[in-house]
């Protein structure tokens, strides 16, 4: 079934490829497909203990008071963790490259931010006799008011979910709510398009639904060393997070990992090696800490949900004029990766297209709900799924074919992108043209010869002025011809919910006005990275 | 404390320890018993087993058929004269599901789950259980509206009678991910049809309500009518009446009252 077009962009490549296009069985096919690939849970260990949590019934409360004299007595129980024993009980993932600000405790202390959160760890000899302790563990909750929802938690006087972000938002170089793009001017674009289209995206939390669930043994080693084994992803970075919450050196720890029961990004939270590791520290035996199934599915971090609202104007000869995009991605109560993604995401505006006016901005906001984490092109699938409707809405309305609208908006080698840097490699063009080729869609013969390597550049290449949002008046709604679409009336004007005060400089990622190229891409990304 | 197992020869054995101790349950595929374990249920403290061959006993050469409880869904799906049953059997599960999950434990499954009961509900079963007073004959109905009275009985096989044709008898399972996803709607009628006129229709609906119901309502719509398309649309207008279904992550009560007639429009007037 693969076939590889070798003829597109034939002069580009030398054809000496060892693996692309060749058939590669992959190394652990054969232990996959007999059943004998070894997973973490296949070791039984002399003397292994097994550890449960207790988990939150409520969204959004205070902690009064936590009695486990019952469960202590209860049969087969050897420890009880509470948030006090772990050595550092707040951190956050990305702390490791110095992104973001430690706001999610092990166990929670004072306050829980969503339901299930883990508050006490019981370590007991079965894991039947953990389950029968957790029953008799009596939690006396003060329910706060919880959010729920992305707009509404940035909404003045919203329940605060997470004190580490008083303003239920990340905040991005130390200063920003917001991850903010601003290329051309879309406003008076706009209000000068031939039509104006506004949609609102809703994506919703999705599990990656292993079928190994999340989980990890740690067993003391000699030398006060332990080793772990462990379903994680992302074993060096795993790795690292132990050693910071159990406050000891990395090599303390020796991590064996590599056969993952599926991850898809659900398994780079390092959600169960430190209270595994905590727990055979604290008892010197093997402890085994594995999700069941169903707090796999309702406390397993999801991919985060987005909102997305995408404001198009469009010409009557098929160009996007400008395109304005505000986005919500809901985090959840702590930050996992949704910072990541709201950087991502912003440098994925506005699509593979040639847009000269592009306005974007996103949001990463805290909610109570599960915290959401990565997976599988987060940031930039459900982006891509809201550009992608929208630009079928676009052509229909302009009356054109959707695969020739594409072509005629698609960017071109030499052409500038919305976040200034030049577009090098581009091929939307060929794709759109083989994937109507292989359907037989029929495409005119002029969107037949466009190519990725023609007509970019020029005029297309300049960064456009840009007004910065401190010199702009408060744009009021420009008059226009608006067109109703579907369902959602197209004319709702929503405007952030926190316009930055006068005095915020212009926009987060600052950039020589000529496009630079070279080693600054990554710190770029990375905001917190010395600047 | 620890989970004791306790496997007996003979189902009366079984309905003895089961009726003797609150904290035991019946094990039959393991489906449901065992997620439960699995998951953390405390509330179970023995499992009970019988290896009494009648339970796994299918009777389906006469116009009744009697399947033993234990009799699993791939087992159903192999037997020719069970054709009717098919459908529902299929619809449940993967087949792995399918291999170990029997029709006495569907009886207890909760919703969205149950499918196979519907079926039965629509079918008119009987249940014959085993409990602390020896055997005896529930009709489906009030098996179901007991049911969680039922935790000490052992129910031992279920009975009824086969369909005149295979029009008679409908089955549809609405699930929003197909073959394996659990149930938004689970829908069997039971037509039957004497001197062009159906008489004694019975319609059952699967997660409409706590346990599965029969759409009264929907039934007194088709009673001595044709099943022309008048008498569809008054039963699929019916649909929903005294019906009590809840939310949950597949569909919100809301939706299944919206749905169901449609449904049942569609499964009475034959439409794909």
């Amino acid at each position: 079934m693969l076939e590889l077009r070798k003829d597109i962009f034939a002069d580009e490549r030398d054809d000496n490829l060892n693996e692309i296009g060749k058939g590669t069985q992959r190394q652990d096919m054969l232990g996959h497909v007999t059943g004998t690939s070894s997973f973490f849970n296949d070791h039984k260990l002399q003397g292994m203990l097994h550890l449960k949590v207790v988990r939150s019934t409520q969204a959004h409360a205070r902690i009064r008071r936590i009695d486990t004299t019952e469960a202590e007595r209860s049969a087969g129980v050897r420890r009880i963790i509470r948030g006090a024993d772990v050595p550092v009980n707040l951190n956050t993932l990305l702390s490791l490259i110095n992104f973001g600000k430690d706001d999610e405790p092990s166990l929670a202390v004072d306050k829980v931010r969503y339901k299930g959160e883990p508050i006490i760890a019981i370590v007991a000899d079965s894991e039947r006799e953990a389950f029968e302790a957790i029953a008799k563990v009596k939690i006396d909750y003060e329910p706060l008011p919880a959010v729920f929802d992305v707009e509404d938690a940035l909404k003045p006087g919203a329940p605060v979910v997470n004190e580490t972000y008083p303003k239920n938002t990340f905040t991005y170089h130390e200063t920003y709510d917001h991850q903010r793009l601003r290329f051309g001017d879309a406003d008076a674009a706009l209000a000068t398009a031939d039509h104006v289209l506004e949609q609102r995206y809703q994506m919703s939390p999705i599990e990656h639904a292993p079928t190994e669930t999340n989980g990890a043994i740690a067993a003391p080693d000699t030398n006060g060393r332990y080793v772990v084994y462990t379903s994680t992803q992302a074993l060096f970075f795993s790795v690292d997070t132990c050693a910071k919450i159990l406050d000891v050196p990395s090599n303390t720890f020796h991590f064996i990992g590599g056969t993952v029961g599926g991850g898809f990004g659900g398994k780079v939270d390092t959600l169960t090696e430190p209270l595994a590791i905590l727990g055979a520290m604290l008892t010197g035996r093997p402890v085994r800490y594995m999700f069941g199934r169903e707090e796999e599915m309702q406390y397993g971090p999801p991919r985060g949900a987005e909102r997305i609202y995408i404001k198009d104007g469009v010409m009557r000869d098929g160009r996007v004029v400008a395109r304005k995009i505000r986005a919500y991605f809901d985090s959840g109560a702590y930050t996992r990766l949704s910072s990541y993604a709201a950087v991502k995401c912003a440098a994925h505006l506005p699509g593979p297209y040639t847009i000269p006016n592009v306005y974007g901005d996103v949001y990463c906001v805290f909610t109570n709900r599960t915290p959401a984490t990565a997976m599988r092109g987060f940031g930039v699938t459900a982006m891509d799924f809201a550009i992608e409707c929208q630009m079928d809405k676009l052509a229909h309305l302009v009356g054109m074919d959707p695969m020739e609208f594409r072509i005629l908006n698609a960017y071109r080698d030499g052409d500038m992108k919305a976040h200034r840097r030049e577009a090098k490699n581009t091929a939307l063009i060929e794709c759109v043209q083989v994937a109507a080729e292989k359907a037989k869609w029929p495409l005119r013969e002029e969107f037949k010869r466009a190519s990725s390597r023609k007509d970019g550049g020029g005029s297309r290449a300049v960064i456009p002025p840009t007004p910065t949002d401190s010199s702009r008046a408060r744009s009021t709604n420009p008059v226009q011809q608006r067109t109703s679409y579907d369902r959602l009336p197209p004319t709702v004007t929503r405007e952030p919910p926190r316009e930055p005060p006068p005095t915020v400089p212009p926009p987060p990622s600052p950039r020589p006005a000529a496009p630079s190229h070279g080693a600054t891409r990554f710190s770029s990304v990375f905001g917190t990275r010395r600047r | 404390m620890a989970v004791t197992v306790k496997t007996f020869p003979s189902a009366s054995e079984a309905a003895g320890a089961l009726s003797s101790d609150r904290s035991a349950r019946y094990l039959g595929g393991g489906t449901l018993v065992m997620r439960a374990l699995n998951e953390g249920d405390i509330s179970i403290s023995t499992v009970v087993r019988a290896l009494d061959q009648a339970l796994t006993r299918i009777d389906a050469s006469g116009p009744r058929i009697t399947l033993g409880a234990g009799v699993t869904f791939a087992r159903v799906l192999a037997e020719r004269d069970l054709a009717f049953l098919h459908a529902p059997a299929r619809s449940i599960g993967g087949p792995a599901v399918r291999n170990m999950g029997t029709i006495g434990g569907n009886l207890f499954a909760p919703t969205p789950y149950g499918d196979f009961t519907v079926a039965l509900l629509a079918l008119d079963a009987t249940v014959a259980v085993q409990g602390g007073f020896g055997a005896r004959d529930i009709p489906i109905e009030e098996f179901l509206q007991a049911r969680d009275r039922q935790a000490g009985t052992l129910v031992l096989s279920v009975s009824c009678t086969r369909p005149a044709s295979s029009e008679a008898f409908r089955y549809r399972k609405i699930a929003r991910i197909k073959p394996k996803g659990g149930s938004v709607i689970t829908l069997a009628a039971h037509l039957p049809i004497s001197g062009g006129r159906i008489a004694s229709a019975r319609i059952a609906l699967g997660s409409m309500a706590p346990t599965q119901i029969r759409a009264r309502a929907a039934e007194r719509a088709l009673e001595g009518r044709s099943l022309d398309a008048a008498t569809v649309a008054a039963a699929a207008s019916a649909a929903s009446e005294g019906t009590s279904p809840s939310d949950n992550a597949l569909g919100s009560a809301w939706y299944r009252r919206e749905i169901v007639g449609v449904h049942l429009r569609r499964l009475l007037s034959g439409q794909e």
